[in-house]
């Protein structure tokens, strides 16, 4: 229960509609029980044989109860499930803006549809226990209990005798509940399953298209299809077992009202009208009875869910914004780094380690190293997308202790996999700035990627829908519409990170130009593998295995490092070999 | 990521939400068609369904003969007599008799019940099974450009909710709703057996109630529909913020897309509202109408009974079995918002059937002869993807059997897309490409892949462990071939690194890679079989070159004599070639070897100049 509270307070931020939903129901429930009683009695003085004229008046009065009733229940839904509807938006709202806000080093050990599922089934079960689940359990706690005290004052004998098997229902809920629990989850798992193997097998289509692996995938994909169906059958086999249970011990409330009611119709201390009253009511409370255990059967799921969602919105980011955040008014781009480093999660060996330089503003530090030496890890680290150990400052000031408007606001950064969003190639620039562009601005952006024939050749200019990942581009095109993203910015410092490696050799000549007046007065950190991109940085920072082999100009580096040298051998002899 | 405009967002959602036919006929037929084969099935779920249904009946019948059978005798025989005094016993025992017939009816019914929850799921598990699995192979079999139209999250959605949807339709939906049919004319049929003034009566007003439902369910279709989209929306935009979340974070726009999350949200909100709304009304009003009904059968009842046209057994049974017929009415609205979700996905599903692969191979598909030999033509092939911009024209070249073909030009020139045509993931607008002297669109796939080594610029890594993506199901790799492949991208250095070795579980699309480290993982992937082709795209773009010079020499010894296709910007990557050719806006350029190129003095030439070039020209920050 404690679990819940936290999502009750969410109802109840919106009291009033609540209070006012809940008024209703015993309000209907009372309206129920009238209109039956007055029923029963209409039948009493029948069997009496007393005057029909009554009827009349009783039609009007039976109509005008019904209709103030539906008045009720008509409110109680409008409030009650429209507060739910509300609190389900503003939880997922929450757990959004949580996630935009954790750290990457959640997002990269999570995985997404897992996420996505406690942002859609987590928030249904909790919404469907706490909203109409409440307003069922309500109407049943005024309409069973309401209902068998009308009924004991009519003949003690049945009712009593009638209540048992209620209690039966009550507890062939509580029996069969965890066990349909098990088999509900069952079925839930092999149904992500299938939603994650489809998942992955339509994002990494070309790749089983290109292999053949068409067959693979369906054989897998039957297999997880027919475990799903395997548990669907358990489950109906554990609801069918449940649900005879409870319509049994239900009739059996029946059977006391036919032979006890009957018998004492016989004596003449019941009538006809009494028996009706039973057996009316009796209908009546099946669905609240009902209810109850079918709100008993959502809780425990509603609490594993309401774990689920709380583990989100409870996770610390490990990127927190320092009480007293300092602000840079204006940011000059000094980056200082002593001693940074960087562990992976579960990894085995630091990534990085030991990295101290400093870059003056409007300078360019070049970072090379083999395939997985921690250039990128680097980078990451000046945006604080990990938190650094060792210290990162800017300016001065240690971006631990900067906010990270400031921070972030202060860079742009050219990711190695070219992330774009499905949208407008238009938007995707903007997304970069901090308003929309003018159309002389994005002219001048996709002439400094050297993008601006390709752009003017889509069929939909800048409106071109770029599919998603921006899969209708080629990879140089979307590496270069990155950097015109960046540029958008108009950062103090440019962060790239390999972000010409998909471009041919004249485009890149024209980039890096063009970058070079771009990049006039900004601080510049680029890792490239590729030596003629940073040859002429005022540092280059040689990594090696996660160590800073040797920091220096180019010139000094040939002296120095024997990987810079031997990579620039090769990378000068296979040139001069290709001349001969 | 344009302005967030709600009006602008929920007027393009209402576009997207298309209308559909309300009862289609031609999509129940089609689902008839996945259904026949269980029709078995479908046959013991109805029996089932009559079961219970009699027995249903059969509980209020026995009411109405206590009353009118020992209740009344008894009350007519102390009537009778003259102290009101009465012998009960005989009339008890009757009484007790019919309730031990009412516990074995109930009994019978719990087994019935059992049964029927079971019956419903296995009929509807085996069609939406069998349907599930032919959806997924159809997808799997059409082209690629149909994927680029359609976002991932709503492929998923075609084989998760919308399947599941076809579920209900078959066991909540049609099966019931059919038999809620029957039960109402059957019922109908008894109420005038027990009582025909009172039955007209019922018949009368039954309209009233089947007009409300109908109106609702008008209303509850639409909103319904939108309510779906909109979740949908929701949800797709969440899956693209999470995938691009580095992105968002470190441009500082968590503001930028909760606002934009936010706008989905009001936008499902605001139609959620309209169902609540519609439901709300819908519930009241439909009972308001019932007590309407029994209401008038209690004044018309009432001189009937008096009159002793109608018993009150037969009175209080004429009012139970009219719940039993009212029940299916009042739940029409209800069965038909189920039957109403389903259309729409089954149309959505059929939609997916219905397109045709643009990509096929002929019922006799040609295997290729062996021994193979990788001879690759293209003859004047044209190509567009949207045929408004040529991408690639008239262009031929060849790769000779055993030799290494390379391709360079600018990017966007269409150097992957000759990829993609190879591997027949589009096929030509014009012209025809050939291997070892069959037209690739009369070649069995099957025979052409699996002697295919891959590296494409966009590769992809599955969730799993390093080993099942080296191996990917394919009976060719043998953990020699495994080994020597590792070996060959010298990608065995950081596997070994890793916590498990091959056996570590990577993250979605390999995320705990570097990138490099990535691209020698597909490299090992497409060495690994042994293939008896190669086609690498950008293999090596985000390797150290000393990386590349090893895997250069390791491959070159593994693809001595085979066909290989190597696209490449750093031109140390392809001098070695027998071949070069130089692509510029999709068209053949040049070709020759690394040093005839050189010496012919063109683009190539001038590519080669640039990338070697005088410090001046290099970025310069400061
Ligand atoms: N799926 C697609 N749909 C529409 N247009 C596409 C698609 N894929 C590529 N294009 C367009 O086709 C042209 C050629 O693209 P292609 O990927 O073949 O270039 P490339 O030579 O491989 O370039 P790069 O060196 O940048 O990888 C580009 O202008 C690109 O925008
Ligand atoms: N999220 C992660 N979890 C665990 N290990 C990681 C993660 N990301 C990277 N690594 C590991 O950290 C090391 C450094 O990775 P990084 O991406 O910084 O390399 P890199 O120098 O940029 O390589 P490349 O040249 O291939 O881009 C690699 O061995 C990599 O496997
Ligand atoms: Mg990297």
């Amino acid at each position: 229960m404690r679990r819940l509270y936290g999502f009750v307070q969410r109802f109840l931020r919106h009291r009033r509609a609540l209070l006012l939903g809940i008024g209703c129901i015993p309000l209907i429930s009372l309206c129920d029980i009238r209109l039956t009683l007055w029923f029963g009695d209409a039948l009493s003085r029948l069997s009496a044989k007393e005057d029909p004229a009554f009827l009349s008046r009783l039609f009007v009065l039976l109509l005008g109860v019904a209709a103030v009733q539906g008045l009720f229940r008509f409110l109680a839904r409008w409030w009650i499930v429209g507060v739910s509807r509300r609190v389900e938006v503003e939880l997922k709202q929450d757990l959004f803006d949580k996630l935009a806000h954790l750290s990457l080093a959640f997002h990269v050990r999570s995985r997404s549809g897992d996420i996505v599922s406690r942002l859609t089934s987590d928030v249904e079960n909790v919404r469907m226990l706490i909203g109409p689940g409440s307003m069922y359990v309500l109407g049943s706690l005024f309409m069973v209990p309401g209902s068998l005290w009308v009924l004991f004052h009519i003949s003690p004998g049945v009712t009593l005798a009638m209540s048992f098997p209620l209690l039966l229902v009550a507890v062939a809920m509580m029996i069969m509940t965890p066990r349909l629990q098990r088999y509900s989850m069952a079925v839930q798992e092999s149904l992500a399953d299938i939603a994650t193997h489809a998942q992955e097998s339509f994002a990494g289509i070309r790749v089983v298209k290109g292999y053949g692996l068409g067959e693979h995938e369906n054989r897998r994909f039957r297999a997880a299809s027919e475990t799903n169906r395997a548990h669907q059958l358990d489950l109906a086999r554990a609801r069918g077992v449940q649900d005879a249970w409870i319509h049994l011990a239900y009739d059996l409330a029946f059977l006391p009202i036919l032979v006890v009611g009957g018998w004492a119709m016989i004596d003449r201390t019941l009538d006809a009208g009494d028996l009706f009253k039973f057996v009316d009511l009796g209908f009546k409370v099946f669905w609240p009875v009902i209810a109850l255990g079918w709100i008993a059967g959502l809780y425990p799921r509603a609490v594993a869910s309401a774990e689920r969602i709380d583990e989100v919105l409870e996770q610390r980011s490990e990127i927190v914004e320092a009480q007293s955040a300092r602000t840079l008014a204006r940011v000059e781009g000094r980056l200082t780094l002593r001693e940074v480093g960087f562990t992976y999660e579960g990894a085995a060996r630091p990534a990085l380690g030991g990295v101290t330089l400093e870059v003056a503003p409007g300078t360019t530090l070049g970072v090379v190293g083999p395939t997985g030496s921690g250039k990128s890890t680097l980078l990451n680290l000046l945006g604080r997308l990990f938190e650094a150990q060792g210290e990162v400052r800017l300016d001065g000031v240690p971006i631990r202790e900067l906010d990270l408007d400031s921070l972030r606001g202060a860079l742009a950064y050219v990711p190695q996999d070219s992330f774009l969003f499905s949208d407008t190639y238009r938007a995707n620039l903007e997304f970069g700035a901090a308003q929309p562009l003018e159309e002389a601005e994005l002219r001048r952006l996709t002439r400094e990627v050297a993008m601006e024939a390709e752009v003017a050749a889509f069929p939909n200019g800048l409106e071109q829908l770029i599919g998603e990942r921006g899969v209708t581009l080629s990879g140089g095109q979307r590496q270069r519409t990155c950097i015109a993203r960046a540029l958008a910015r108009d950062p103090r410092v440019l962060i790239l990170d390999d972000a010409l490696s998909a471009v041919d050799t004249e485009t890149e000549a024209r980039l890096l130009a063009n970058l070079r007046q771009a990049g006039k007065g900004r601080t510049v950190v680029v890792a490239a593998h590729r030596l003629t991109t940073v040859r002429s940085a005022e540092q280059i920072l040689v990594l090696r295995e996660g160590r800073p082999e040797a920091l220096g100009t180019h010139a000094e580096l040939l002296e120095r490092s024997r990987w810079y040298r031997d990579t620039w051998e090769r990378q000068r002899m296979t040139a001069e070999l290709e001349v001969l | 990521m344009s302005a967030d405009l709600p009006d602008e967002l929920t007027e393009e959602l209402d576009k997207d939400e298309v209308a559909t036919k309300a009862w289609d006929s031609a999509v129940l037929a089609r689902l008839w068609r996945f259904a026949r084969p269980h029709r078995g099935k479908f046959a013991l779920s109805f029996a089932i369904l009559a079961g219970l249904f009699f027995l249903e009946l059969a509980a209020p019948w026995l009411l109405k003969h206590a009353i009118d059978g020992p209740i009344a005798a008894a009350d007519a025989a102390r009537n009778a007599s003259e102290s009101g005094e009465l012998d009960a016993t005989p009339y008890v025992h009757t009484l007790l008799f019919l309730g031990g017939g009412y516990l074995l009816i109930i009994l019978l019914a719990a087994v019935f019940r059992f049964l029927e929850e079971n019956q419903l799921t296995r009929t509807g598990q085996a069609v939406v099974n069998d349907l599930r699995t032919h959806l997924f192979a159809h997808m799997q079999r059409l082209e690629l450009a149909w994927f680029d139209r359609h976002p991932t999250g709503s492929l998923v959605t075609r084989v998760t909710s919308d399947v599941e949807n076809l579920n209900e339709l078959f066991t909540s939906g049609l099966v019931v709703l059919l038999f809620d049919m029957i039960k109402v004319a059957v019922v109908l049929g008894l109420l005038f057996v027990v009582s025909p003034t009172l039955a007209t009566l019922v018949l009368l007003l039954t309209p009233v109630l089947v007009g409300v439902s109908l109106v609702f369910r008008g209303g509850a279709r639409r909103a319904h529909r939108s309510v779906r989209a909109r979740l949908a929306r929701t949800n797709g935009y969440l899956q693209e913020v999470l995938s691009g979340i580095r992105v968002v974070q470190v441009f500082r726009r968590e503001e930028r897309v909760s606002q934009r999350f936010g706008a989905h949200l009001a936008a499902y909100l605001a139609a959620n509202f309209r169902t609540i709304l519609l439901f709300a009304l819908f519930f009241p009003i439909v009972a308001w109408v019932t007590v309407l009904i029994q209401a008038g059968v209690l004044l018309r009842g009432g001189s009937a009974i008096l009159a002793g046209d109608v018993t009150l057994g037969d009175f209080i049974l004429f009012w139970f079995w009219l719940q039993v017929f009212v029940g299916p009415i009042r739940e029409l609205g209800e069965r038909y918002n189920v039957l109403q979700s389903a259309f729409a996905s089954a149309e959505r599903i059929f939609a997916i059937l219905d397109t045709p692969p643009g990509i096929t191979t002929p019922a006799a598909p040609r295997a290729l002869p062996l021994p193979f030999h990788g001879h690759v033509r293209f003859e004047n092939v044209s190509f567009a993807y949207d045929a408004r911009v040529p991408v690639l024209s008239e262009l031929s070249f060849e790769i000779p059997p055993g030799a290494t073909v390379a391709l360079v030009g600018a990017t966007g020139a269409g150097k992957s897309t000759i990829v993609n045509l190879l591997l027949r993931f589009y096929d030509p607008s014009a012209g025809r490409i050939t291997l070892d002297g069959i037209d690739l669109r009369e070649l069995d796939p099957a025979s052409l892949r699996e002697r295919l080594g891959l590296v494409l610029q966009e590769d992809f890594l599955f969730t799993g462990s390093v080993r099942d993506n080296l191996v990917l199901g394919r009976a060719g790799v043998s953990p020699e071939s495994l080994t020597r492949a590792l070996e060959a991208s010298t990608a065995s250095d950081f596997v070994r690194r890793l916590p498990k070795g091959l056996d570590t579980e990577l993250a979605e699309r390999g995320a705990t890679l570097s990138t490099g480290e990535r691209e020698l993982v597909a490299i090992a992937r497409a060495l690994a079989a042994g293939p008896a082709m190669v086609i690498l795209d950008e293999a090596t773009s985000s390797v150290d070159s000393a990386t590349e010079a090893r895997i250069e020499a390791a491959t070159h010894e593994l693809l001595r004599g085979r066909s290989a296709l190597v696209v490449a910007h750093r031109l140390s990557t392809v001098r070695r070639a027998d071949k070069i050719l130089v692509l510029h806006h999709g068209k053949l350029r040049e070709s020759g070897t690394h040093a005839e190129l050189l010496a012919h003095g063109g683009i190539y030439a001038r590519l080669h100049a640039l990338q070697f070039r005088e410090p001046d020209a290099e970025l310069r920050a400061g």
